[in-house]
């Protein structure tokens, strides 16, 4: 029988293989979520979801993507961005 | 005639380099095109670069140093390379080459130390042989002396 505090899914279940060649049953802290964009709320690609000793570890361009607002916005998001501020230049100018 | 000739100031939209000024410099083809300015120089997708009102008179494919000085008419940034020189590493001794010619010394010093001590020994004989030459004249004269004493008291 499970101790009652391992019968909660806040932990998530690892299957073990020992040396022994028994299978036994360890928990785990659950992954954080995904990264979002900020306008759009899809998934950012490249921006991975450790737990925070392994992101403390990683360097900081294994941690988003090198543009501007990268880890923050999607690509199509900052290239909309981008082309609506050289926009707003032109008519500035203008 | 497309909107990406030579001399059109865009903006980069996509990539590192996102968010700043850039001038075509080149057609590559009618999807490629060579910036510079204040990105670094490369070749692109035109679906990378949003195009600007502006149009400034510069050569087909004209040198970093002459887009520079465009922009700097402008009053726009440019990118610059900031590459490292290299610099010498620093070179290791082996210290077993040491070994090998104090070994050497060792050798010699040991073989120095041999011809020496025979060279003493040398000497030695000599002046022992010396001392006993001197020390038998020594004994002739004392012995010498000796008759000439008693003859003169047998007298």
């Amino acid at each position: 029988m499970p101790r009652g505090m391992h019968k909660s899914r806040t932990l998530r279940r690892v299957f073990v293989k020992t040396p022994g060649g028994k299978t036994t049953l360890h928990y785990r802290k659950r992954k954080p979520s995904k990264a979002i964009c900020a306008s759009c709320k899809k998934q950012l690609a490249g921006v991975p979801n450790q737990r925070p000793y392994k992101m403390m570890t990683m360097a900081k361009t294994a941690k988003r993507p090198e543009r501007p607002y990268g880890g923050v916005l999607c690509s199509p998001c900052t290239r909309k961005l981008l082309q609506q501020k050289a926009h707003q230049s032109v008519e500035e100018k203008k | 005639m497309s909107i990406y000739e030579i001399g059109r100031i865009c903006v980069k939209i996509a990539g590192r380099d996102a968010g700043r000024k850039c001038v075509v410099v080149e057609n590559v083809d009618d999807i490629f095109v060579m910036i510079d300015g204040d990105v670094r120089r490369k070749k692109v997708n035109i679906r990378h670069l949003e195009p600007l009102a502006e149009v400034i008179k510069i050569a087909d494919k004209a040198s970093h140093a002459e887009v520079k000085a465009a922009f700097e008419k402008l009053g726009l940034a440019v990118w610059d390379k900031k590459s490292k020189k290299q610099t010498e590493r620093p070179k290791q001794i082996r210290k077993a080459k040491k070994k090998v010619v104090e070994e050497k010394s060792k050798k010699e010093q040991k073989a120095e130390k041999k011809e020496a001590k025979a060279e003493q020994k040398e000497v030695k004989k000599e002046t022992a042989a010396e001392v006993s030459v001197e020390e038998k004249q020594e004994v002739e004269e004392l012995s010498a002396g000796e008759t000439v004493e008693a003859e003169t008291k047998e007298e």
